[in-house]
């Protein structure tokens, strides 16, 4: 390539380094809550060290002194991840290096390099979180990042000045003939100037972003292996529950998902969100009947009206897919990523809900279940570890010994914790080793999972079929968006009894204790709320408005911007276009519309744009082409006047108009009070008007003109 | 030109009115226009791609949707650079400067003026010939700046600017963009002074030897003498005469004009450029000592003076001879 | 103001025929406070018009032909001792007056030469350490041969940028000049001429001429040319900042002399050739500046 090389080992101004080391600190900020608090320390003590450099002219360290750091960085990294690879190590490896490499960062080339790698540093927190002040705060490192860049390429006679006395003073003749007069910007100028054109290129390639992020084809990952590491921030249910492990998902006030219905949306206590369903018990464990378990699914017969809604899901990395209670699939093809209906009406997507989903449900909130009990079923409903709780099953012995029926028995249970004094608390005491017969007789204060998991046991001695469900109780209902928030506080677990004639029945001990979380909430429920997150409490209610104004942005966030897949792009597609995509089709789209975009930006940004004229100016040139129309044409170094005077000589039907003209417009232009500098002053109107004046008859002589 | 002139007394260029057809056709300006500007990716550039591709494959497999918008948001940067970059050199109106004329072997600095006519300000444009060092400058909007270009001259006559690039690489170095100007930039070299000089020639018959001859003249005072009728009362020096001592005339000299001729002929050898390059050696000279003198060459006469504009009438005669 | 200066142009027309544009740009230069070189064969008239203007101007005139014997105290004065009074008597030289007409200047040596164009820049003459003030208004024409003429001592360029404009008178066309062979020449109408005007007036139309609007779209254009110049590879050395405010004082006079109260392009255009092409040194010396001038008019937008 025949082309001049512009030189690239240029010291750049002063200005690229300080924009570097903003962004490095924002990016840097938001890694703090996400990586090893050392990354972000060590990157602090380098840009110190760097600013120093920079401001004091201390020298730049030496190799001696750069590799063993790098080195310590790699070994630290391994050892406070233990390994290279993964998803937080290797991010944590890529800032260590660029918080080193800062203390290298001195000629155009590394600025840019730097730059290109800094900008895949910060893209890349989004794989630990997504919100939309971390995405602000991003777009606030991109636009300093790219500022740099401008810094850095822009290259003018004092940079390479310096960076030529540093090399040689060989052709310093050369120097003195090409430096003179050289204004290089002054430095407000220049931030200025670099701020603007960044603003400026990432304005512009807004339109670009947003046509490909509509319209480029979204492949569904992933497509190799994802570290082990990947979700490990992800919380919700788990698949086996032991007393204590909802009320720790209690003190979180994450999102666990948002649903909106499409009619009214129903009361509190109608309000259970089914998740897994736990059938073994082990000790304090319970867990889920395996996945090839092959039991035919339970019948179901539903009454009333449908309830239809959607779910927006976070990711939790489990399986399951949250609906109400109770949920009619009629077929598998409403559901998403291939989810299918366990035979306890549980639903479970193939793979681990890794990314938000959003799904629609269809549920009956009255509903006749299992209206038979297979003998394996009622086996496994009653399974009990022997020889535990001796209390408990003494209890349940006498209940039966008392002849009382299921309901009945239920009614005892219930009555048990509704007439003792059992307490519904966060923080209840640890249990013994017989956990059950401790929690009935002895300490009586426990969380929705004690209840739950002390009736089962004490159905399950008694006889009575029965099972946990776990899920999600309640929800907050938000105003700004008239939908249902439901928060990972919201957890709760139930119990479900098989009944002759009626099924599997939903019955909930926590109620029995504590009715108020049923009706209103966990807020409401718990005396001690101070151990409640925040925005699960009751007591600010202009704090709550903003937080569910917020909920409100951040929903939409979430379903337009996060959620924004292959499903829904297709879904908008048609909407748009009123017509069925396929999914090959977007390409020829996509194609088309950013060429057509290309084109248009292309227009915008490449064509002439002459300085604006002022008004007399205007007229006049309106003045000259009708002028070039009958052949009498300007040229560029006549004066008014003269040309004025060559043109009616011309034409001469017109000589009295076209002198009339020029010599308006002359005097418009060079005598005093120039239109131009029509001041807003009293003084000044006067002048103004008359300007205004000349300037009104001049537009009237030059639209009266008519040549042949 | 040079290489006819090994044949003594046989010049293809005459007299001065040719040696102008010769110069200078400066008017025309030369436009970067919007046909003749390449542009390619830089080293940079790739790498920019290469984070694109990292990010948006990063983005597909983890399927993270603002990924996904972070990597077309960069992406957009790339190409509206594309389009900054390619716009900071278009439509640049290139006219020639002024080029001093220099002895060759020197460096000839060529002084080319760009021109700003789209309102818009240009920032870090680097100018060079194909070889030379780039001279880099910003031109404000609806301004102009002078870039200046040297050049190793190496033979006497006119010296043509050759090929400039104009290339630029803002605002973000992922685009290299460049075009090329022709201009009609010409730089008169005069010849080498010789190194060994042999003496000036003395001065003409009609002159004297060079050195100061008395006659009467006007520049000089040099002395008194008394009064003789018919002497100009302007010339009486009054305060002389006050001291009693009769009317005195002040008497002044003046440098007997001594006109130096530098011709073709005095010099020796048979290389004709060793001669030019001793004549050239001789009116450098001659100007230095502030003399008068002419040049003799074989088909031009120029005839004795002095002062600068002179000189370089002198020297051009020489360069393009 | 229009009157008064139609009648003097008019008046000298009367003297200097057909030479109506060279008489306004000449007048233009005395009203714009400014020296004038006059540049042309011997017989063209240079004389005729020196003296024609400072009789019509009313003004006092003097007249020194320059040769090469001349001493500058032979134009700026002497001290002569007096024996009655036994003390030095200043003789002023023929340089205290309003018009000096420095006759053939460049046949002068050029320590004279410099003497006077130091007293053109001051308008005093130092000698003896003591300091005389010349008459106002004061101004040189100076009248010039063609430097290629033998025997004479070219002003130095330097020097040239003292005087505000050089003009050329040139042959007169046939009309004229058969006119002019029907009368007995100009100077015998010169001696029956009166003045228009006195010097108090010249004075008032000096500063009326000063008060002639420049508008900042006439500043951009003077300043477009003078950038031109600067940066044209036709000449060596571009037009000096004085060179710039000397254009703007010539164009003012010119719009006066025009009857007009603002200066326009086509003033600049009209004194550019005078006032600029003896301080453009041209990059070739073998071609005429009367050519680049014209290049410079057209290579300026206005």
């Amino acid at each position: 390539m025949a082309t001049q090389k512009i030189p690239n080992k240029l010291e750049p101004s002063q200005q690229a380094i300080y924009w570097l080391l903003i962004s490095l600190s924002i990016t840097f900020t938001l890694y703090a809550f996400n990586l090893n608090n050392w990354v972000p320390a060590s990157f602090a003590v380098f840009a110190i060290w760097r600013y120093l450099i920079e401001k004091n002219n201390w020298p730049y360290p030496r190799l001696w002194l750069r590799l063993p750091l790098t080195i310590a960085g790699g070994v630290a990294v391994l050892a406070s991840y233990g390994s290279l690879f993964g998803r937080d190590a290797s991010v944590a490896l890529l800032a260590v290096m660029i918080a080193m490499k800062l203390l290298e960062t001195r000629t155009k080339r590394d600025f840019i390099v730097m730059v290109i790698l800094s900008y895949f540093l910060t893209v890349n927190i989004l794989l630990f979180t997504q919100a939309i002040w971390v995405c602000l705060a991003i777009l606030l490192a991109l636009f300093s990042l790219t500022a740099c860049l401008i810094s850095a390429s822009y290259q003018n006679a004092s940079n390479q000045k310096a960076s030529n006395q540093k090399a040689s003073y060989q052709n310093a003749s050369y120097q003195n003939i090409s430096l003179q007069n050289k204004q290089a910007l002054n430095h407000t100028q220049a931030w200025k100037v670099q701020a603007k054109l960044a603003g400026k290129l990432l304005l512009q390639a807004l339109p670009i972003m947003l046509v490909l992020f509509v319209l480029f084809p979204r492949i569904p990952g992933p497509i190799w292996g994802i570290p082990q590491d990947a979700y490990s921030g992800m919380t919700g249910l788990s698949d086996s529950m032991e007393p204590g492990n909802i009320n720790q998902l209690s003190l979180s006030s994450k999102v666990a998902f948002r649903a909106e219905f499409k009619s009214t949306i129903p009361a509190n206590h109608q309000l259970y969100w089914r998740g897994p369903v736990l059938w073994h018990q082990e000790g304090r464990r319970w867990t889920m009947t395996s996945n090839n378990i092959n039991l035919p699914t339970e019948t179901l017969e539903t009454a009333g009206v449908a309830t239809d809604y959607t779910i927006t899901l976070e990711p939790h990395n489990r399986n399951w897919l949250l609906m109400l209670d109770l949920p009619k699939v009629p077929s598998t093809d409403s559901l998403p990523d291939e989810a299918a209906i366990k035979h306890d009406m549980q639903v479970l997507s193939k793979l681990p809900i890794r990314t938000r989903i959003r799904y629609e449900g269809h549920s009956f909130l009255q509903y006749t279940l299992g209206a038979t009990l297979s003998d394996y079923e009622r086996t496994l409903a009653l399974q009990l570890i022997d020889d535990e709780n001796p209390k408990t099953r003494q209890l349940a012995t006498k209940w039966v010994n008392e002849q009382k029926s299921p309901v009945d028995i239920i009614q005892a249970a219930l009555s048990m914790f509704r007439n003792q004094p059992f307490v519904y608390t966060l923080s209840p005491p640890l249990l013994g080793s017989e956990p059950v017969d401790d929690f009935l007789f002895n300490t009586k204060r426990g969380f929705c999972e004690h209840y739950a998991s002390s009736f089962v046991y004490l159905m399950r001695a008694a006889g009575v079929p029965a099972r946990i469900v776990t899920g999600y109780q309640g929800g907050e209902i938000n105003p700004s968006g008239n939908y249902l928030i439901v928060r990972q506080s919201d957890a709760h677990a139930w119990a479900e009894v098989w009944l002759q004639d009626k099924g599997w029945t939903r019955v909930d001990p926590t109620s029995a204790v504590s009715p108020s979380r049923i009706e209103s909430g966990i807020a409401a429920a718990l005396l001690d709320s101070d151990l409640l997150p925040l925005l699960s409490r009751q007591d600010y209610p202009m704090l709550k408005k903003l937080t569910l104004n917020w909920d409100a942005v951040n929903n939409g966030w979430n379903q337009w911007v996060l959620g924004y897949d292959q499903n829904t792009q297709l879904a908008l597609l048609k909407k748009i276009l009123h017509k069925d995509i396929a999914w090959e089709d977007i390409g020829l789209i996509l194609v088309s519309t950013m060429i057509a975009l290309m084109l248009l930006v292309s227009y915008f940004l490449l064509r002439n744009n002459a300085a604006a004229l002022d008004p007399v100016k205007k007229a006049y040139q309106q003045f000259l082409k009708k002028l070039s129309k009958a052949g009498v044409n300007k040229l560029a170094h006549e004066g008014a006047v003269g040309f004025g005077e060559r043109a009616a000589k011309a034409l001469p039907d017109q000589s009295i108009e076209i002198q009339e003209i020029s010599a308006l417009y002359s005097s418009i232009q060079y005598a005093k009070h120039e239109i131009i500098n029509a001041n807003k002053t009293a003084a000044h109107c006067k002048i103004a008007a008359h300007n205004n004046h000349k300037l009104n008859l001049l537009k009237q002589l030059v639209k009266k003109l008519k040549l042949k | 030109m040079a290489n006819s002139l090994n044949i003594p007394g046989k010049f293809k260029i005459t007299s001065p009115k040719t040696w102008f057809r010769t110069a200078i056709a400066i008017n025309s300006a030369t436009r970067l226009s919007r046909r003749h500007i390449y542009i390619l990716p830089t080293r940079f550039g790739w790498l920019f791609a290469l984070l694109l591709l990292a990010l948006l494959t990063g983005s597909i497999n983890y399927s993270i949707s603002l990924g996904f918008a972070m990597t077309f948001l960069l992406a957009g940067v790339g190409a509206i650079s594309m389009l900054h970059t390619w716009r900071n050199l278009a439509n640049l109106k290139i006219t020639a400067g002024r080029a001093k004329p220099v002895f060759a072997g020197e460096n000839a600095v060529f002084e080319i003026n760009v021109h700003e006519e789209n309102n818009r300000a240009r920032y870090s444009i680097f100018a060079s010939f194909t070889a030379g060092k780039p001279d880099v400058q910003d031109i404000t909007a609806m301004g102009e700046s002078t870039f200046k270009l040297t050049l190793h001259s190496q033979k006497r006559g006119w010296l043509k600017a050759p090929k400039i690039t104009f290339t630029t690489e803002f605002p973000v170095s992922l685009f290299h963009v460049w075009a090329y100007a022709e201009t009609e930039c010409q730089c008169l070299i005069y010849p080498t002074p010789s190194l060994h000089s042999q003496t000036l020639p003395s001065i003409d018959s009609d002159g004297a030897t060079g050195q100061l001859s008395t006659t009467q003249g006007d520049d000089d005072f040099a002395g008194h003498r008394n009064y003789q009728f018919g002497d100009s009362p302007k010339r009486v020096d009054w305060k002389a005469s006050s001291r009693e001592q009769g009317l005195l005339i002040k008497q002044f000299q003046c440098e007997a004009s001594s006109t130096l001729w530098l011709d073709f002929n005095a010099t020796t050898g048979n290389n004709v450029e060793l001669r030019i390059s001793q004549l050239t050696r001789w009116v450098v000279e001659a100007n230095k000592l502030n003399l008068k003198y002419g040049l003799r060459l074989p088909q031009l006469n120029i005839q004795p003076n002095n002062g600068d504009s002179h000189y370089h009438q002198c020297l051009t005669a020489l360069a393009l001879m | 103001m229009k009157n008064v200066t139609d009648a003097i142009i008019a008046k000298t027309n009367e003297v200097i025929l057909g030479k109506e544009q060279q008489i306004k740009l000449a007048l233009a230069c005395i009203l714009a406070k400014g020296h004038l070189l006059i540049e042309d064969l011997p017989g063209m008239g240079k004389t005729t018009l020196a003296h024609t203007l400072a009789q019509v101007l009313g003004l006092q005139f003097q007249r020194v032909q320059f040769t090469s014997d001349l001493l500058p105290a032979d134009v700026l004065g002497v001290s002569v001792y007096d024996r009655n009074t036994a003390n030095f008597k200043f003789h002023p030289g023929p340089v205290f007056t309003n018009v000096l007409l420095a006759d053939e200047i460049n046949r002068a040596t050029p320590k004279t030469q410099s003497a006077l164009l130091e007293v053109m820049e001051e308008a005093q003459v130092t000698i003896d350490a003591v300091t005389y003030t010349l008459p106002q208004p004061f101004f040189v024409i100076a009248t010039q041969n063609p430097s290629s003429q033998i025997g004479t001592f070219a002003l130095p360029e330097s020097q040239l940028d003292r005087f505000l404009m050089r003009i050329t008178l040139n042959y007169p066309d046939t009309a004229s000049e058969r006119k002019l062979l029907q009368s007995n020449g100009g100077r015998e109408q010169l001696a029956k001429l009166s003045a228009v005007i006195d010097s108090k007036q010249l004075q008032a139309l000096q500063a009326a001429s000063h008060e002639v609007h420049v508008s900042d779209a006439l500043l951009d254009y003077l300043q477009a040319i003078l950038q031109h110049t600067r940066q044209s590879a036709h000449f060596n050395a571009g037009l000096s900042p004085r060179a710039g405010l000397s254009l703007k004082q010539c164009a003012q006079a010119w719009a006066m002399l025009a009857g007009r109260d603002h200066v326009i392009p086509e003033d600049i255009q009209a004194i550019l050739p005078s006032v600029a092409g003896h301080r453009l040194v041209s990059n070739n010396t073998l071609t005429s500046n009367a050519d680049n001038i014209a290049q410079l008019l057209k290579a300026v937008a206005v």
